[in-house]
């Protein structure tokens, strides 16, 4: 109810024409409709089973065979064979660094690493990588850190070489852009569960199965960022160049890439941070490494997977802020070199390369093992921290799970309440209500909110669902979706705004981000539910803590990108802070705002299955069991269910951004 | 060994052909050429003795719950300290991707499979025998439903299902309503929760938990407070030695009683008991590995597993040692598997 409500009153902060009036009067009325509906035929009229493909999942089920028949069989034609290659290249990419990590031995690889940091990207860069081998080496989880590192350094690097040049062609063809969208949302919404059965199937389990997982999921930010950067160096720019006679190759690499060097980055970032948060996933079909030990430890030892959860985070800050310095540092509009600075880093080149050779000979010569520590076993709990970091995590899971603590008072009585007062009436609303008035009842929001085409899409995406048999599992999960992006926008707005204006909460925010982003949901999502341990909300607290970071970045960096000369202006007309804020720079920020909403709710939707294994039931479950009970029909059909629940919402919030510009135009 | 015999011949030979041109240093040759016989013998003889034992690889995959973890590593400990095998463990997800793996040739042995050989979509892995099954590991698993024993003191009558009737707002919870709450279990389990309350006409409400730590985090919070609960459980299971629970009965089997909540028909009776099966991979059979005897003979109890599962859950001792303390306590059944 308040779900659907509230929504135009956030886009209402943004704009300052009375236009929201008659549209929530709208809306409002169409809820009623609903509601009356609802409260006349409660549970009357759930989808009909005429109007159901039942042997969809058969159907499904049949291809799955078909596929595991071939494979096994031996000879499996062009396609297996052409898969088969680039599972031998991927296993033995990932084995390589795999081996090299161990074989230049943990102190070699430590000051390698390091060093190599530092001559590249500075002190800070250097400072991250040593303190992120130290947190290898106190986890006790060396080789499983090594193991995790080489399968994202392969997975990324591949990533960036698939999406960088789909990126570019993207940004330069809108058509090549439109026709790559719908697979991106597709790979990015899709949860990985789904896919894990044909990922197994073509490509064995393993590293090629982990890298070829990852990529499906890291690649589509890589694309999307480096399309947006290309098409954001600006159109004289672009015009000047053509007019001096520049070719296409030219015009690429001599002003649109260099011109969107930042962006490229960003996408860097992203795609480093984006296949970290598949390490555990990936874990599920033979990634190994921290991924595995997570997934043991949510049953065997939750807090080693917590340990292991950790390592993760910090392996992908250090990832991040490593390869944002080697960037800044490299940076040719920063870079001015005298012969000075030349010769200088020439030296630190030398010092670096022999420091590097040397540890490595005098390790080697040593005998240093290529694990951490060198004797396993008997005295690893002495020499690392493991023992003790395991302690300290396993006292606060105790007072955690302690249902006699004051903390637990307060927990248990918010979660009933939210549950009960909030979620469950509108999942009733929304799961029992007559689907002809849900149907349409939703394409007619679409339609006042955004317009016809989105009404239309709604409309088919709503078939769509119901066709294939998943309306009241949908609707469930529409209803958790519908309250997870909203609490997600309104907390990430907040925050960029805030962050935008400041810099301590900027600061503050960013490893904030990081962590919710890369942090497995389970490891910390299980030992929440014992202090609110009722269904649905802990699902909800998951996708609100992965989504709103991204609301957050966007929000901030369109705010912080409004051009300073609107600002300056309003400045000179003595406008206060908070009126340069409110009448300027949100307004002006309003596509990036928006685009955040479009990110909040994909990532909302990418943790659905996380949902469905903390209690949340819906769809998410059905693709879970799907998954582990071999029902690849099932797995799919709901997969495709949170596709269409996807791509309705997100054309329907992109219509309102469409609306509301052509209203203040 | 192959090594070691080409060098023997090449040795012989040399001899031969010195001893024509210096006899006199034929004698100290010849006694030369003996010992290095007899220590190419010695030699032959240790490479043929660890050759008899001698192993290799053997991949073993550990599921999510620690029942299996408990399995592997005491498996694992054996094939390593008296096999001398270089035992790996891998952690692939259960059902097809763990039996692609097999027919792949990337896990060489499951320990504990719960009836995933019997789900129609993984049979062509059992016809095609790249999974073979090699007998169960001892152990019967039960899947019921579950209440704590001071529920059970409180209302006698909850020993039967139908004791159940027309008390099920024991159970209720915020979230139930005046329903009674049922707490599903994990997706991968079998389970028939919602057809058994339809059927049984109970009036309960089927609460979805998620994945088993989820379960658990749900059920153990209530047991804590000694407020009512019933869900879906099983054994063995190491946290049943830490929480005293009891299993309601259910109507008994009867012919043609399903499990599968999926398929229509009738599923109002008890769950069966599973036959815990040990897996091996089609290339692994026919290896002829040492370790295959082992694997086929390893059988144990409920109360085992559970031991060496609360070392490694409850009391958070590394599995390596979990799994020595309980081999060095038992020599007898390890024996037993060696033989």
């Amino acid at each position: 109810m308040s779900a659907i409500t509230e929504a135009p009153i956030v886009a209402s902060v943004v704009s300052h024409v009375p236009w929201w009036r008659g549209k929530l009067v709208q809306v409002g009325a169409i809820i009623g409709v609903m509601w009356l509906a609802y409260s006349g035929w409660k549970a009357d009229y759930p989808w009909p089973n005429e109007l159901v493909w039942n042997n969809l999942e058969l159907r499904l089920d049949a291809i799955q065979a078909y596929l595991i028949d071939t494979r096994l069989e031996g000879d499996g034609g062009v396609v297996f064979t052409l898969f088969d290659g680039f599972r031998l290249f991927a296993d033995n990419l990932v084995t390589w660094f795999n081996d090299l990590l161990i074989w230049l031995t943990w102190i070699g690889t430590t000051v390698v690493g390091t060093l190599l940091a530092w001559r590249f990207g500075g002190l800070r860069a250097g400072a991250w990588a040593l303190a992120a081998f130290a947190s290898f080496a106190l986890s006790g989880l060396w080789a499983e850190s090594m193991e995790t590192l080489a399968l994202m350094l392969a997975a990324v690097g591949l990533s960036i070489l698939v999406g960088v040049p789909l990126g570019i062609a993207a940004g330069r063809s809108a058509r090549f852009n439109r026709a790559l969208r719908p697979f991106l949302d597709a790979a990015q919404i899709i949860p990985a569960f789904a896919y894990l059965m044909p990922v197994v199937l073509f490509f064995s389990i393993g590293y090629a199965a982990a890298v070829v997982a990852t990529m499906i999921y890291a690649i589509p930010p890589c694309i999307r960022i480096t399309a947006l950067g290309i098409r954001r160096v600006p159109v004289n720019t672009v015009e000047a160049a053509a007019s001096m006679g520049a070719t296409g190759s030219q015009m690429l690499l001599k002003v649109q890439l260099p011109m969107s060097r930042r962006m490229l980055l960003l996408g860097l970032n992203q795609t480093i941070l984006f296949a970290l948060s598949m390490v555990v996933i990936a874990g599920l079909i033979g990634g190994g490494g921290l991924g595995a030990v997570v997934n043991n430890g949510l049953t065997t030892n939750p807090a080693l997977a917590i340990l292991a959860g950790i390592v993760i985070v910090i392996m992908a800050m250090a990832l991040d802020r490593i390869t944002e310095a080697v960037a800044d540092r490299t940076d040719p509009t920063k870079r001015h070199l005298d012969t000075a600075a030349r010769r200088r880093l020439r030296v630190e080149s030398i010092v670096v390369a022999a420091a590097s050779i040397g540890t490595v000979v005098v390790a080697k010569a040593v005998g240093v093992s290529g694990d951490f520590p060198d004797l396993a076993g008997v005295r690893q709990r002495t020499v690392t921290a493991q023992e003790w970091l395991l302690g300290q995590i396993q006292k606060v899971l105790d007072y955690v799970a302690d249902p006699t603590t004051w903390v637990f008072q307060i927990t248990e009585a918010v979660g009933n309440f939210i549950l009960t007062k909030l979620l469950l009436p509108l999942q009733a609303f929304l799961v029992e209500a007559p689907w002809f008035t849900t149907l349409a009842g939703l394409v007619l929001i679409a339609f006042v909110v955004s317009g016809l085409r989105p009404a239309i899409t709604t409309f088919f995406m709503l078939f769509l669902i119901g066709f294939i048999g998943v309306w009241a599992l949908a609707m469930d999960t529409l209803s958790q979706v519908l309250v997870a992006t909203i609490m997600a926008v309104i907390l990430g707005f907040g925050l960029g705004v805030w962050a935008s204006e400041s810099r301590t909460v900027s600061g503050v925010m960013r490893p904030v981000n990081d962590v919710m982003q890369t942090l497995p949901q389970l490891v910390y999502i299980i030992p929440f539910i014992y202090l609110m341990p009722v269904s649905i909300v802990p699902g909800i607290v998951a996708a609100v803590l992965y989504a709103f970071p991204v609301v957050v970045r966007l929000v901030e960096r369109g705010i912080k990108d409004v051009a300073p000369q609107s600002v300056e202006a309003a400045g000179a007309f003595g406008a206060t802070r908070w009126q340069i804020l409110r009448k300027v720079k949100i307004p002006l920020a309003g596509d990036a705002i928006m685009l955040g909403v479009n990110q909040g709710i994909i990532m909302v939707l990418a943790v659905v299955v996380i949902g469905g294994l903390v209690g949340s039931g819906g769809l998410g479950y059905e693709v879970a069991q799907g998954l582990v009970r071999g029902q690849f029909g099932q797995g799919v059909i709901a997969s495709i269910a949170i596709l269409a629940l996807g791509i309705a919402l997100d054309r329907v919030t992109q219509g309102a951004r469409q609306a509301r510009k052509e209203e203040v135009a | 060994m192959r090594q070691s015999s080409v060098s023997h011949v090449n040795s012989n030979s040399k001899e031969g052909r010195m001893s024509n041109r210096h006899r006199g240093t034929g004698v100290g040759l010849a006694v030369l050429a003996v010992a290095a016989a007899a220590l190419i013998a010695v030699a032959a003889a240790a490479a043929g003795g660890t050759r008899q034992a001698a192993c290799g690889d053997v991949i073993l995959n550990e599921n999510s719950w620690t029942g299996s973890t408990a399995n592997v590593y005491v498996v694992k400990n054996v094939l390593e300290n008296k096999l001398k095998c270089k035992v790996k463990v891998l952690n692939i997800t259960e059902n097809q991707p763990s039996f692609q793996a097999m027919a792949d040739g990337k896990i060489d042995v499951v320990l504990e499979d719960w009836d995933n050989t019997l789900v129609p979509s993984n049979k062509k892995y059992v016809t095609s025998k790249s999974v073979i099954n090699v007998g169960g590991n001892g152990i019967t698993g039960v899947i019921g439903w579950y209440i704590p024993r001071y529920v059970l003191k409180q209302y006698p009558s909850f020993k039967t299902w139908k004791g159940l009737k027309g008390k099920e707002s024991v159970f209720k919870s915020p979230e139930s309503g005046s329903q009674g709450m049922f707490l599903g279990g994990d997706p991968s389990y079998v389970q028939k929760g919602r057809a058994l309350i339809e059927e049984l006409g109970l009036n309960l409400k089927h609460v979805v938990a998620g994945a088993e730590s989820a379960q658990v985090a749900r059920w153990t919070q209530l047991y804590k407070q000694k407020k009512p609960v019933l869900f879906y459980w099983y054994d063995p299971q190491y946290l049943n030695a830490a929480y005293d629970l009891v299993r309601v009965q259910l109507p008994k089997r009867f012919k043609g009683c399903l499990d599968d909540e999926k398929l229509k028909g009738k599923h109002a009776c008890e769950y069966p008991s599973y036959g815990l099966d040990k897996l091996v991979s089609g290339e692994f059979a026919k290896s002829g590995s040492p370790a295959l005897k082992v694997i086929k003979k390893f059988s144990w109890t409920s109360a085992d597993q559970n031991f060496v599962a609360n070392l490694i859950s409850g009391k958070k001792m590394p599995k390596d040692k979990a799994a020595a303390a309980w081999v060095a306590k038992n020599k007898a059944k390890v024996n037993a598997w060696l033989k």
